[in-house]
C-alpha cells in the first residue's frame, strides 16, 4: 500500500471514529438536556393544574393541544410520588404516534386523590438530533475530502524527494563508478537521509572497488608464484639425475598446481558473476554452440567410446560468449567425466529448453548439493566449483537449472 | 621504459602486474613510437575483455598464468619466428621439414599427413628440442583452457604415439623419447 493511502487510510478510520463518538456524544448530551428542559415544562404543567385547582375548585378540562395531554383518574386515597418517563405520544392534528415525555402525578380534590398524566411531544427534540447527525455527516464527508486532498497534493510534493531517492535507490548498481544523484529537499528529515544515503553508497562503491581490485590482485599475486613454481619443476625435470620415482612425484605436484589455479580462476569467475561484472552480451546460436563444443570434446567421446545423439532445434539466447562456454564445458566435461566406458549421452535442444542426459551411477545424485560450492562426488577428480558455476550463470540470465534422475540417466535441464 | 626505448629486442615479454602502473601504458608507449618487437603479454587475468584489449593494442600473444616454461618457449620461438622469417617460411629441424604457411610437414623429403592437434604437438617439441617436457605440460597445450582435462594423459599418449608412428614410417630416428612418469623429450 503507498504511503499516502496509509495516510488516507488512518485519515478515515480516525475521522469516522472522532465523528462517530462525538456524534454519539451530542446525541445522549442533547436528550438529556431536551429531557430535563421538558420535564420542567412539565412540572410547570402541573403546578398549573395545582394553581387551577386551588383557584376553580374543579378539574380542568383534559385538554389535548398539540402540546400536550392530560389526563386525570381518580385513584381514591393513594397518593402517587411524581415521577417522568418516555411515552408515546398521539399527534391528533397529524395523525400519528411520536415519541414523547409524560409526567405522573396524583393531586388532591374534593377529599380525593386523582392521577394526573401530562405528556409532551418530543418532536422538536428529534428534529434536534436530525440535523446534528446530517451537519456531523456534512462534515464527516468535507473533512475526509480536505484529507484526500491535502494528502494527494501537499504530501505527495511533499515526499516526492523521497521517491526520487527511492528510484535511484532501486538502479543502484554497485559495480557502477559514478555518484548517485539526489535532488535539494527543504525537508530535514529528507536531506539528512540524503546525506545518509549518499554516505553509505559512497563507502559501498568503494569499499567494493577495494575488495574488486583485492580480489584480482590476491589472484594476480597468487598465479605469479605458482608460474614460479611450475617453472622450477620444469628446470627440475631436466635434470637426469632423477629417478621416475622422483619423477612420478613432481607430476602430481604438476597436477595440484593445475586445480589450484583452475579452482582460483573459478571462484574469481563467481564473483565476477555475482557482481554483475560480466556484461559482454551478444545474440548466440545455442545450437551452433552446441555443435562446436561437442566438436572439441570428441576426442574425448571417442576415447571413452561414449555414443552422443544430439537433436538440437535452433534457438538464439542474449548471453556472454565466455560464460555460454564455460556453461557448456561445465556439463558436457561432466557429463563425459561421470560416464563409464561405452555409456551415452543425449543432448536436445528444443526453443524452450536444454536437456543434457547421461548414463553414469545408477543412483540419482542429491538435487540441490550438488549445486553447492565445492560439493563432489566421491570418485570425482574435480575442483567443486563446476556445477556451481553453472548455476550461478543459469540465474545470472533467469534462466531455470534442475537435476533429475530419470529412466536410468542423470538429467541437468536448463529452462531459458 | 628507458631500457625498451633504447634497444632492440627480439621479443618482450610484459607482465600486466608490473608494480609500476598497468602494463598496458608500456604496451602503448612501445607502439606509439613505432618499435617492432615482438611483444608477449604474462597475466594472471583470465578476462577476455583484456585479452582483447592487449591484443589489440599491438600485442602478439597473451600466456595467462600459471604456464609451463616449455609453453613460454613454445610461444616466444612462434612470436620470433613470425618477426624474423618473413621470406622464409620454412622450419628445418633435422630430417624434418615444415612449411609453416601450408603446415605441411615431410621428413627425408617424403610428405607426411598430420592432424592439427599433431602438427601443434610437433610444433610444440620442436620448440622445446633436447628439453624434457611434462604431460601436463602438453595436456595443457594441446587443450588450452577449454576443457579440464589436464590431468587426462591417454589423449596425449594416443597422439604422442600416433605422431611417433608417422615420422618413423618414414625414417629410422626415433625422435620422441619417453621419460618415464614424467613426459617426453625430443631429440
Amino acid at each position: 500500500m503507498k504511503l499516502t493511502a496509509h495516510y488516507n487510510k488512518a485519515g478515515i478510520i480516525t475521522t469516522i471514529s472522532v465523528l462517530l463518538i462525538g456524534g454519539l456524544i451530542y446525541y445522549i448530551a442533547i436528550g438529556f438536556i431536551a429531557n430535563k428542559q421538558l420535564d420542567r415544562d412539565l412540572t410547570e404543567e402541573i403546578d398549573e393544574v395545582n394553581q387551577y385547582i386551588d383557584l376553580h375548585h374543579q378539574l380542568p378540562k383534559q385538554v389535548d393541544f398539540d402540546e400536550d395531554h392530560t389526563t386525570f383518574e381518580s385513584i381514591g386515597t393513594k397518593v402517587l410520588p411524581r415521577r417522568y418517563f418516555d411515552t408515546l405520544f398521539y399527534d391528533i392534528g397529524e395523525k400519528r404516534a411520536e415519541s414523547g415525555r409524560a409526567v405522573e402525578g396524583s393531586i388532591r380534590f374534593n377529599n380525593g386523590n386523582y392521577k394526573v398524566v401530562i405528556s409532551e411531544s418530543k418532536e422538536a427534540t428529534e428534529y434536534l438530533i436530525q440535523l446534528i447527525l446530517t451537519i456531523t455527516v456534512l462534515l464527516a464527508i468535507i473533512l475526509l475530502s480536505i484529507l484526500f486532498l491535502v494528502n494527494r497534493f501537499v504530501l505527495t510534493g511533499l515526499w516526492k524527494p523521497f521517491y526520487q531517492l527511492l528510484t535511484q535507490l532501486k538502479s543502484f548498481d554497485i559495480s557502477d563508478r559514478s555518484k548517485l544523484i539526489v535532488s535539494q529537499s527543504e525537508v530535514d528529515e529528507f536531506r539528512e537521509l540524503n546525506s545518509a544515503i549518499m554516505n553509505m553508497t559512497t563507502k559501498a562503491k568503494s569499499d567494493f572497488q577495494n575488495i574488486k581490485s583485492f580480489t584480482e590482485n590476491a589472484s594476480h599475486e597468487m598465479m605469479t608464484p605458482l608460474t614460479v613454481v611450475t617453472s622450477k619443476l620444469d628446470t627440475l625435470i631436466q635434470d637426469e639425475d632423477l629417478n621416475s620415482e622422483q619423477l612420478t612425484q613432481i607430476t602430481n605436484i604438476y597436477t595440484y598446481i593445475n586445480k589450484m589455479s583452475r579452482l582460483n580462476q573459478a571462484l574469481l569467475l563467481l564473483v565476477k558473476i555475482d557482481n554483475n561484472l560480466i556484461k559482454d552480451h551478444e545474440e548466440i546460436d545455442l545450437s551452433e554452440a552446441l555443435n562446436d563444443k561437442i566438436l572439441q570434446f570428441q576426442e574425448l567421446l571417442n576415447g571413452k567410446n561414449l555414443s552422443l545423439t544430439q537433436n538440437l532445434e535452433h534457438r538464439d539466447i542474449s548471453t556472454s560468449r565466455y560464460l555460454i562456454d564455460i556453461l557448456l564445458n561445465n556439463l558436457l566435461s561432466n557429463a563425459i567425466r561421470h560416464n563409464p566406458a561405452g555409456g551415452e549421452i543425449d543432448i536436445i535442444l528444443t526453443n524452450g529448453q536444454l536437456v543434457i542426459k547421461n548414463t553414469g551411477q545408477p543412483e540419482a545424485l542429491n538435487s540441490e548439493a550438488i549445486f553447492d560450492r565445492f560439493h563432489k562426488g566421491k570418485q570425482s577428480e574435480g575442483t567443486g566449483m563446476g556445477l556451481t558455476l553453472v548455476k550461478n550463470i543459469c540465474e545470472y540470465y533467469d534462466f531455470d537449472i534442475r537435476y533429475e534422475y530419470i529412466h536410468e540417466r542423470h538429467c541437468f535441464i536448463i529452462q531459458f | 621504459m628507458d631500457k625498451v626505448s633504447i634497444y632492440n629486442y627480439d621479443c618482450i615479454l610484459l607482465d600486466l602486474g608490473l608494480p609500476d602502473g598497468e602494463g598496458f601504458e608500456l604496451l602503448k608507449y612501445l607502439k606509439s613510437i613505432h618499435k617492432n618487437e615482438g611483444v608477449l603479454i604474462l597475466s594472471a587475468r583470465n578476462a577476455i575483455d583484456d585479452k582483447v584489449r592487449g591484443l589489440n593494442n599491438g600485442a602478439d600473444d597473451y600466456l595467462i598464468k600459471p604456464f609451463h616454461l616449455s609453453e613460454l618457449k613454445a610461444r616466444v620461438e612462434s612470436i620470433y619466428r613470425r618477426k624474423t622469417f618473413n621470406g622464409d617460411k620454412v622450419l628445418n629441424y633435422d630430417q624434418i621439414t615444415i612449411d609453416l604457411v601450408g603446415r605441411e610437414v615431410t621428413v627425408n623429403n617424403k610428405p607426411i599427413i598430420l592432424t592439427r592437434k599433431e602438427y601443434d604437438l610437433l610444433m610444440y617439441f620442436i620448440a622445446n628440442k633436447g628439453k624434457r617436457v611434462s604431460r601436463n605440460a602438453i595436456a595443457e597445450h594441446l587443450w588450452g583452457d577449454e576443457i579440464d582435462m589436464a590431468d587426462n594423459f591417454d589423449f596425449i599418449y594416443t597422439h604422442i604415439k600416433n605422431l611417433r608412428k608417422k615420422i618413423a614410417d618414414m625414417t629410422d630416428k626415433d625422435y620422441i623419447k619417453s621419460i618415464y612418469g614424467v613426459g617426453y623429450k625430443f631429440l
